[in-house]
């Protein structure tokens, strides 16, 4: 019972048109769990919130809910709620109306209504707004709006379509805490869809890396971080210095003209692999006691660090976060442990956006 | 630029001085005593009483309000279901096709409409006179109602649907909850639209009446043939007055769906 799939995706395809959007897409979702899906503008993401919602239908593929097709069950049938991009809040109606729209069509009683209502505004915070018409509210007040009138039908999934993109940076911040809490508070699954990794990280139990309509990684924000599968995950999420390898034997991996020590293993032998070094796991040491020798080419102060720009024999560039400060210009040493580095298997369909050369 | 801004006044003015001298001097007429409208002799309100009196105009004004609102009310429905059914047509051509033969019906001529009418009528039987009147009126007051609300449903977000649907509405609820109090104000401006230009057609009109049905244009046309009387001045002129009142009326109705939807200042 905990553990069981209340949306599944089955090889689930889309196209519009001939152009394919979702390409062979399977995940699942389980209760209470709060998931992302994160990817870049056009990846596909709220194509699947859509189908989640059955404003469309799969070209291809079956979704179930609770292990029944649900293909053909249109969107007012579903037990899932969607906070919109825009909120889509309705203009000719307050907030109490806006609230109550979903009991309303339902045919509720008139207390039952006014009691529910009540109780969604005090859970995102909107008391005595009732009567407020929506071009009243701040941005941040009719996202609230949107939310409360999503969950006031008790929805088993929320689905939210960057809800927060059009916030500024501080109420942003804020509505992550609040957001994360309030899917604690209801116990229900939340699907939040953003472009932006930090939030991701930020807020999730899961998370599903998309790139051009297929699911590229997904796990927890620590394992996506760690262990990004490509390329592509690895440079989306946070920022890191990737470069081209060789995977010598198990745990020794050639890059940047030297043979290190790592803990990664199961390639095989002289396999060419990408190399992942987090920019905060480099240390700077001085040029002899490096493992690499390069030279610091730009420095900016971030407030928490410094962040360098470096660049080696090879011309191969380094970011590195350090709370030590260099000089520019300095040939320096950069440490790493084994641990620090990753090595990812070379898939066929993210040869761009490289940016070695 | 504040010379410029001068003469673009100066322009206006004229141009609104031409425009309104008929009808000034047909008001001002209106109260001549001396019977022309040359020399004006003395005030008199005798045209009024006249046109007061008269129970056979009064029969034709009640006829003309009777078409104007049956027509306004059935075109205002068709009409809302025309650009309805528009808005919900996928395919972009069909949709620029629909509304390009709407806007056709708009600009042709209405002489053209109304010959056009009077040989439909006559070849399917339909005796001239109210029904016909009435037939046609709707006939052109559909197009405009169409071009009144569709840029309302165009406006309106496609999101908003999808909500509605999300929040369980079926297809009936979507449109009486959502869709038709989102373009209520368009409703209004076509329904508006509608009576007016039913009001003051003659063209069309003057096609399809037959014997002993008159709409008040047509029978201030036949008056003013048969000779001039100035209580045709003193009908127009309450005419007149009357389609004041309706703009009045219009603009308060607009006014205030749009404050409605957000002009109304913020409440602390
Ligand atoms: N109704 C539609 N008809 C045709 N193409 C569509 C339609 N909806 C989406 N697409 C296409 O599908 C692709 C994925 O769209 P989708 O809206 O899922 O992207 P997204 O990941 O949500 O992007 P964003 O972050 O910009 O919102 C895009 O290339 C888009 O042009
Ligand atoms: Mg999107």
């Amino acid at each position: 019972m905990e553990k069981e799939a209340i949306i599944r995706f089955e090889r689930v395809t889309k196209e519009y048109d001939g152009l394919v959007v979702l390409d062979d897409v399977s995940f699942e979702i389980e209760r209470g769990k709060f998931y992302t899906l994160l990817g870049p503008s056009g990846c596909g993401k709220t194509t699947i919130l859509r189908l989640i919602a059955g404003f469309t239908e799969p070209t291809k593929g079956t979704i179930y809910f609770h292990g029944k097709p649900v293909n053909h069950v249109p969107a007012n049938k579903r037990q899932v709620n969607t906070v919109f991009q825009d909120y889509a809040l309705f203009p000719h109606l307050n907030v109490f109306e806006n609230v109550a729209f979903g009991l309303r069509v339902k045919k509720k009683k008139r207390l039952e209504i006014e009691e529910k209502v009540k109780q969604a505004l005090r859970f995102v915070n909107l008391e005595g707004y009732e009567n407020r018409s929506i071009q009243e509210m701040s941005g941040g007040q009719r996202q609230r709006v949107a939310i409360a009138r999503a969950i006031v039908n008790e929805p088993e999934v929320l689905l939210l379509d960057e809800p927060l993109s059009a916030l500024d940076l501080k109420l942003r911040t804020e509505m992550q805490y609040e957001l994360r809490e309030l899917q604690r508070r209801l116990g229900i699954t939340f699907i939040f869809v953003t472009h932006d990794q930090e939030e991701a990280l930020a807020m999730s139990d899961q998370i599903f890396v998309l790139n051009k309509g297929k699911i590229q990684q997904s796990g927890t924000p620590k394992e996506i971080y760690d262990e990004p599968v490509n390329r592509f995950v690895a440079d989306f999420i946070g920022e890191s210095n990737i470069l081209r390898g060789t995977m010598i034997e198990d745990y020794l991996v050639e890059f940047a003209g030297k043979r290190f020590t790592c803990v990664d293993k199961g390639f095989r032998p002289n396999e060419p692999v990408d190399v992942v070094i987090r920019p905060e796991d480099l240390e700077i040491t001085t040029r002899d006691q490096g493992k690499l020798q390069v030279r610091v080419d730009s420095q900016l102060f971030r407030g928490v660090h410094y962040e360098l720009c470096c660049y080696d024999e090879d011309g191969n560039e380094w970011l590195v976060h350090s709370t030590k400060k260099a000089e520019v210009g300095e040939e320096i040493g950069l440490y790493f442990d084994p641990e620090d580095i990753h090595v990812m298997r070379i898939s066929e369909d993210d040869g761009e956006g490289s940016d070695e050369k | 630029m504040r010379g410029n801004k001068k003469w673009a006044n100066a322009y206006l003015v004229f141009v609104f001085l031409i425009l309104y001298t008929p009808i000034i001097y047909l008001i001002y007429y209106s109260f001549n005593s001396g019977g022309t409208m040359h020399d004006f002799e003395g005030f008199t309100l005798e045209w009024y009483k006249e046109v007061i009196g008269d129970t056979r105009l009064w029969i034709i004004v009640l006829n003309t309000l009777t078409i104007a609102l049956l027509a306004a009310a059935i075109s205002t429905i068709l009409g809302v279901m025309g650009a309805l059914a528009i808005y919900y047509v996928k395919k972009r051509q069909m949709k620029q096709l629909l509304l390009t033969l709407n806007n056709v019906l708009i600009v042709s001529p209405d002489v053209i409409i109304g010959a056009s009418f009077l040989i439909l009528f006559t070849i399917i039987g339909i005796q001239l006179g109210f029904t016909s009147v009435l037939l046609s009126h709707i006939a052109f007051s559909v197009p405009i109602v169409v071009l009144m609300v569709l840029p309302k449903l165009q406006e309106m977000s496609p999101t908003l649907i999808d909500a509605a649907r999300d929040l369980g509405a079926n297809q009936w609820d979507v449109l009486t909850k959502v869709i038709l109090p989102f373009i209520t104000p368009g409703i209004f401006a076509g329904f508006f639209m509608a009576l007016t230009y039913s009001l003051d057609d003659f063209a069309v009109t003057f096609f399809v009446t037959g014997n002993g049905f008159s709409t008040l244009s047509v029978e201030i046309y036949s008056r003013a043939r048969q000779g001039i009387s100035l209580s045709i001045n003193a009908l127009s002129t309450l005419l007149f007055l009357f389609t004041v009142v309706l703009v009045i009326g219009y603009y308060f109705i607009s006014q205030k769906s749009s404050t409605l939807y957000g002009m109304r200042g913020r409440r602390k």
